[in-house]
């Protein structure tokens, strides 16, 4: 099997992995990083989102070998285990932009992704057109959108730690 | 926030780990030695099964077994079961058709489960899966419910795919109502079927310890307890106090995770054969044909009326299609859920009910969002709204001259309403929708090439509805329960240990909550017990202690 390198939340990694690996895979079933989910396995529903190099990507349809050399964020790796929460985590929380959590780490990471984009001062509509590859079944997007705005706008207050990379 | 916390945002203690990556749900966890299922199914809609060769399956890399219905029936492992009995018009018991986990002779629907590889890891298991040569005949199929008692026969003890014909009314006080009756509404509605679809695609992780001869399932599940009931008592996986099962977080469930499904009782099975954990989750095409559906009602419905628009009378027949097994609770949601809610907000002295389930070859159906009372609703407003159209009545006009006035009411079809004020909420809502402005904007729309249309819908539901005396008058006797663990760390404080309920909501939030709100509740918890957070003792209404504290005591 051929070996894989990236550094994966700041850390370096390595594994062996088959040329069919996914991303999504490898982070899930070799680094025991399950903050990642698999919701649709088919580019649909977002929940597998991650940062491949600073830029959102779906790592349910990466090849882990694709990631060679590259510089992976994963919800983890958006805070210190002890330390403060992200701007954006924090926007979620505070909003009620979750129930049942599963959509959650790939809204957080899309989210990310727009304000890396369209900046830090996000409308409605910008946030709701940009967030059509991200799905939540549990209560709609309302709050999502809220929060995903004010997370954009704490980011630029708070001199914004981004993520890792 | 208020002195009674109602209203009150509530930061939800179970936000962090979600928002961290840090939650646990029945895929993230992850045992020492842990092997893989892939389920081969049935690319049929029905079909017989001739013969199953897993001969070059079983040689493929990482190929642990390869398991079959009949393996499955020779281990004396046991059918699901749907466990609320209705009885037909004549007195028959509803006619329940065996569900092996995995099929055995015959497919009765596209997904059926016909074979397991358990391998080292899902990519080998799937290589493996595709090696399973299984050769079917495939035979004439029916997935249409009207025409399901037409069709070829499915299972051999439900003959015209009748599973049952229930009722529910006075048919002759409803007949003689639609003589006298001036004007009658008839239509006819087609309530599709639906797919779940929660985000979290189901999965089971069954480990066998076989130290102790104990079983442990991890499963995204709606209700372990049902589950383990289930399994252990109709499936004969084992004696009850041999098999735990555990909900872990769960990425929503909107019914579909309530059910038993076979991939867990194949899980645990296989299991305690490879004496190895075993996982399985599903993908999204097989969440498709797996997981239980919703609705699928084909009805006729008929509303009588007098001169001034006041309704004498309803008369609904309905044709439920369940599938091509009874899910769990199936039989229920056409029935105790659908029926009984057929009076809406109206007063209508007179309702007669007729339900026939049938069996077709589809994906089972059963409880989905709201579960017969969506469906129930669905043909009430419609009638309501077509018999106002038809009269010259404005529909505003016809509900309010409708609404069940003065409280307590017996509706016609069991169910007692305490108290409510519909006129009120309908006044509202004109308000906030502005309807007198309607037709200016209508017009404004026009202008544009668009079309504006208004419509109304009142809704009233029967939250937890068994056990309950309502139920139990039409033979129900069952209900949901949990067991949230708790401990004594000093005689007034009681601290919560077990505290993760299924969909995103956490046993200690829903405690704190209600205990701030100083509700009293009596517990109907089994095993009897109640907890509540440490920090919320000060809090406790005084009301709330002495249940708590003798549910406790049971415990």
């Amino acid at each position: 099997m051929p070996a894989v390198s990236m550094t994966v939340n700041g850390k370096a990694v390595t594994g062996d992995v088959e040329a069919r690996t996914l991303l999504v895979e490898f982070l899930r079933e070799n680094l025991r990083l399950t903050g990642t989910h698999v919701g649709c396995d088919t580019s649909q529903c977002g929940a597998c989102v991650v940062h491949i190099d600073g830029i959102a990507a779906k790592s349910c349809t990466t090849l882990a070998l694709q990631c060679e050399g590259a510089k992976i964020v994963t919800i983890e790796g958006l805070a210190e285990p002890n330390g403060p929460l992200h701007p954006m985590q924090e926007a979620f929380r505070e909003h009620h932009g979750l129930q049942c959590g599963f959509c959650t780490p790939g809204m957080i990471m899309a989210a990310l992704d727009i304000v890396r984009r369209r900046g830090n001062d996000l409308d409605e509509h910008t946030i709701r057109e940009q967030l059509d590859g991200n799905i939540c079944r549990c209560t709609g997007y309302h709050n999502i959108v809220k929060a995903i705005a004010a997370g954009a706008k704490a980011m630029a207050k708070g001199g914004a730690r981004q993520a890792a990379e | 926030m208020s002195a009674t916390g109602i209203g009150a945002a509530v930061r939800r203690k179970e936000d962090l780990r979600f928002i961290t990556g840090r939650g646990q749900y029945t895929d993230d966890v992850i045992r020492p030695r842990e092997t893989r299922a892939v389920f081969v199914r049935s690319p049929h809609a029905h079909a017989k099964i001739k013969n199953i060769d897993t001969s070059a399956a079983k040689t493929m890399p990482g190929v642990i077994a390869v398991l079959t219905g009949a393996e499955l029936a020779n281990d004396k492992i046991g059918n699901l079961i749907c466990g609320w009995m209705i009885h037909s018009k004549d007195g028959t018991p509803m006619k329940m058709a065996p569900h092996p986990a995995l099929a055995v002779g015959k497919v009765n629907h596209q997904g059926d489960a016909v074979t397991v590889v358990i391998a080292e890891t899902q990519v080998q298991g799937r290589d493996a899966a595709e090696k399973v040569k299984v050769d079917y005949e495939p035979l004439p199929a029916v997935t249409d419910p009207a025409k399901a008692k037409s069709g070829p026969q499915i299972h051999d003890l439900a003959s015209k795919n009748t599973i049952y014909e229930w009722s529910l009314g006075d048919a002759k006080a409803v007949d003689a109502a639609f003589s006298s009756a001036k004007h009658v509404t008839k239509l006819d509605i087609v309530n599709n079927r639906l797919v779940p679809n929660a985000i979290e695609p189901r999965a089971a992780l069954a480990e066998y310890d076989a130290g102790m001869d104990q079983l442990t399932l991890w499963n995204t599940t709606q209700n372990p307890h049902v589950s383990r009931l289930v399994i252990a008592a109709f499936v004969g996986m084992a004696p009850e106090h041999k098999l735990r099962v555990i909900a872990p977080d769960v990425g929503g469930g909107f019914g579909s995770k309530i059910f038993i499904y076979p991939e867990e009782v194949v899980c645990l099975w296989a299991a305690r054969k490879v004496n190895r954990p075993v996982k399985w989750t599903a993908d999204r095409s097989e969440s498709f044909v797996t997981d239980a559906h919703g609705r699928d009602h084909v009805t006729h419905a008929e509303l009588a009326l007098d001169a001034n628009g006041k309704i004498l009378a309803m008369r609904v027949k309905t044709i439920a299609n369940l599938g091509a097994y009874m899910s769990t609770f199936s039989s229920s949601v056409p029935t105790y859920l659908y029926a009984t809610l057929l009076s809406g907000q109206y007063d209508i002295p007179q309702i007669y009910c007729e339900v026939d389930a049938v069996y077709t070859n589809t994906v089972p159906v059963d409880a989905y969002r709201g579960a017969g009372r969506p469906e129930a609703t669905f043909v009430v407003e419609r009638l309501v709204e077509v018999a106002a159209r038809q009269m010259g009545i404005d529909p505003a006009d016809l509900r309010k001259r409708n609404f069940v006035k003065s409280f307590p009411h017996q509706t016609p079809v069991i169910m007692a309403y305490d108290a409510g004020d519909y006129n009120a909420s309908l006044k509202k809502a004109l308000e906030l929708a502005d309807v007198k402005g309607f037709s200016k904007r209508k017009r404004e729309a026009a202008r544009h090439g668009k079309l504006r249309g208004l419509g109304y819908s009142t809704y009233i539901e029967a939250c937890g509805i068994a056990p309950s005396q309502a139920v139990g008058s039409l033979g129900c006797g069952v209900g949901l329960w949990g067991a949230p663990k708790c401990a004594s760390t000093r005689p007034a404080a009681w601290k919560c240990l077990r505290e993760r309920m299924p969909t995103g909501r956490d046993t200690r939030q829903l405690f704190r909550n209600l205990f701030q709100s100083g509700l009293a509740f009596r517990s109907r918890m089994s095993p009897s017990c109640m907890a509540i957070p440490t920090k919320c003792s000060s809090e406790w209404a005084p009301t709330a202690r002495a249940p708590v504290r003798s549910a406790c005591r049971r415990w």
